[in-house]
């Protein structure tokens, strides 16, 4: 059967093109470029690897020696909250961030609250939107970071990062976006948008799993999250994952010169999807930001009346792959809190239902895609008790 | 993902549907609003007739199917002992999903629990 992939935000398929250049890596080209200096085929990877972190940087308009390699968006984010938080007590103890950050976010807060630190939360409105002017309001002579996701993974609402950024500078505080749903997505420029810390990851821009980097503007002061070797100037330890930082490398490459063009297409495909399901469809209900200020694959709704699990299950069954925020329980199970933070109704947490739409779905799949979800909504709704 | 008979039950449930006037409903609801119909149709201490309605994870409507046909026919009496372990012989109960089970099995139980014979 063929498969329909709709949950493109969780990871993507990589892009042969990817594939393709990662391969000599694992063979004959498998050399340790650590050893660069005594070894001429160590030193050949090396070429790769800085090659790569030249494409990675470009992509979001930082200098190459800004990049550093990590095993991916969490990997990233910790480094950023816990290697900046660490490294400036002196100065302060407070950080801002949004309810609706991923949990790689969440829980490094939690454990910097756990340390002493003061976290405070800015709200978001009822698209996911945060309001810079709280942003301002909450900055103290204490605050030493500010991390607000640039794209939210589950509503795909795009935040105001620029206005955030700006608001950084002025007050001298450093900002960190976890930026996994945007870098390969849409252009990003770290200069402009005032972003002293950054993350990304491979394999949501059709690169490989297990890799990543965190953009640290020069001048940051952060401690190592890894520490051992002292590889990656110190920042991040560790035997480099070569092949997938050419992996890494290749789909930055790619992304720089074909995302404007792949974006169209998502959006096309996601806007007649969402046509669609609601012209087919009632009792739908869209979640987050309007078309415009969301990711271009993003959809994300209400199917009132019934729980995800099974809608998900029975879609998998005919190899439609999409994805719920928090998957039905009957339970104890937490709701997924962003559907929390923008005000969602208690009984609505358990029906939401995600779509992402990536460069290798079709056209010709969204008449299927809406067909059966249309099918087992009216059948799980015939099914329910109210 | 989910044991066969889950699936098979789950796809296509057995006894799915209302009974227009029930002798009795057995209901139960959870925090997070799943909630769980069973009516029955008993005449002499026998249930005639088991239906349900479900809006849970497909744990849960299989469980309901699953019951409706083990009870039909059946005295009420056999089943006022009924628990989750009675379903151990069909397939393998897993930690994260007792809850959903339990949706089911409680629903079932608390219909049973109501039936007193005349």
């Amino acid at each position: 059967m063929a498969i329909i992939y709709l949950d493109n935000a969780a990871t993507t398929q990589v892009d042969e093109r990817v594939l393709k250049k990662m391969l000599p890596f694992f063979t004959e080209k498998f050399a340790n470029p650590a050893t660069k200096w005594t070894s001429s085929i160590s030193k050949e990877i090396d070429i790769y690897v800085e090659q790569a972190r030249v494409d990675v940087a470009s992509l979001i308009e930082a200098d190459p020696d800004e990049i550093f390699f990590t095993s991916g968006g969490t990997e990233s984010d910790n480094t950023a909250l816990k290697g900046v938080a660490l490294a400036n007590r002196e100065k302060g103890d407070e950080i801002i961030s949004t309810k609706i950050e991923h949990e790689a976010i969440i829980k490094p807060l939690e454990t910097l609250e756990k340390m002493g630190f003061i976290i405070k939360f800015v709200n978001v409105d009822k698209y996911g939107f945060v309001d810079p002017g709280e942003i301002k309001n909450l900055v103290s002579k204490k605050t030493i970071l500010i991390s607000i996701m640039h794209a939210n993974n589950e509503i795909g609402t795009i935040e105001p990062i620029e206005e955030i950024g700006e608001i950084a500078k002025e007050n001298k505080i450093y900002f960190h976006t976890d930026a996994v749903q945007t870098v390969g997505h849409i252009s990003i420029n770290v200069k402009q948008l005032n972003i002293d810390l950054l993350s990304l990851s491979a394999h949501k821009f059709y690169g490989p799993k297990g890799v990543g980097a965190i953009y640290i503007r020069k001048g940051t002061k952060i401690n190592p999250f890894m520490e051992g070797g002292g590889q990656e100037g110190g920042i991040r330890s560790g035997t480099l994952n070569t092949t997938g930082i050419i992996g890494l490398g290749k789909a930055a490459k790619i992304a720089k010169k074909e995302m404007d063009f792949d974006g169209e297409k998502v959006k096309n495909i996601r806007n007649s999807l969402w046509k669609k399901i609601q012209e087919q469809i009632p009792g739908v209900f869209l979640n987050g930001a309007e078309m415009g200020k969301r990711l271009s694959g993003n959809l994300n709704f209400l199917v009132k009346g019934i729980r995800n699990e099974p809608l998900l299950v029975a879609l998998n069954e005919r190899g439609i792959i999409a994805g719920g925020g928090s998957a039905c329980s009957a339970g104890s199970k937490e709701p997924s809190h962003v559907l929390k933070a923008i005000g969602i109704n208690t009984e609505d947490f358990f029906s939401e239902i995600r779509m992402t739409v990536g460069k290798f779905n079709r056209e010709e799949e969204i008449d299927i895609i809406v067909e059966n979800l249309k099918d087992y909504v009216k059948k799980l709704r015939e099914l329910s008790p109210s | 993902m989910y044991p066969e008979i889950i699936m098979k039950h789950f796809l296509n449930p057995k006894n799915a549907g209302k009974i227009e006037n029930p002798t009795l409903l057995g209901e139960f609801e959870t925090s997070s609003k799943a909630k769980a119909v069973f009516y029955f149709k008993i005449e002499n201490g026998i249930i005639k007739e088991l239906k349900f309605q479900i809006s849970g994870c497909p744990y849960a409507i299989a469980v309901c199917s699953i019951i409706t046909e083990l009870a039909t026919s059946k005295k009420v009496e056999e089943f006022k002992q009924f628990s989750k372990k009675n379903l151990e012989k069909f397939f393998e109960i897993p930690e994260e999903k007792e809850d959903c089970i339990n949706l089911s099995v409680n629903a079932f139980l608390n219909g049973i629990n109501k039936y007193r014979l005349p």
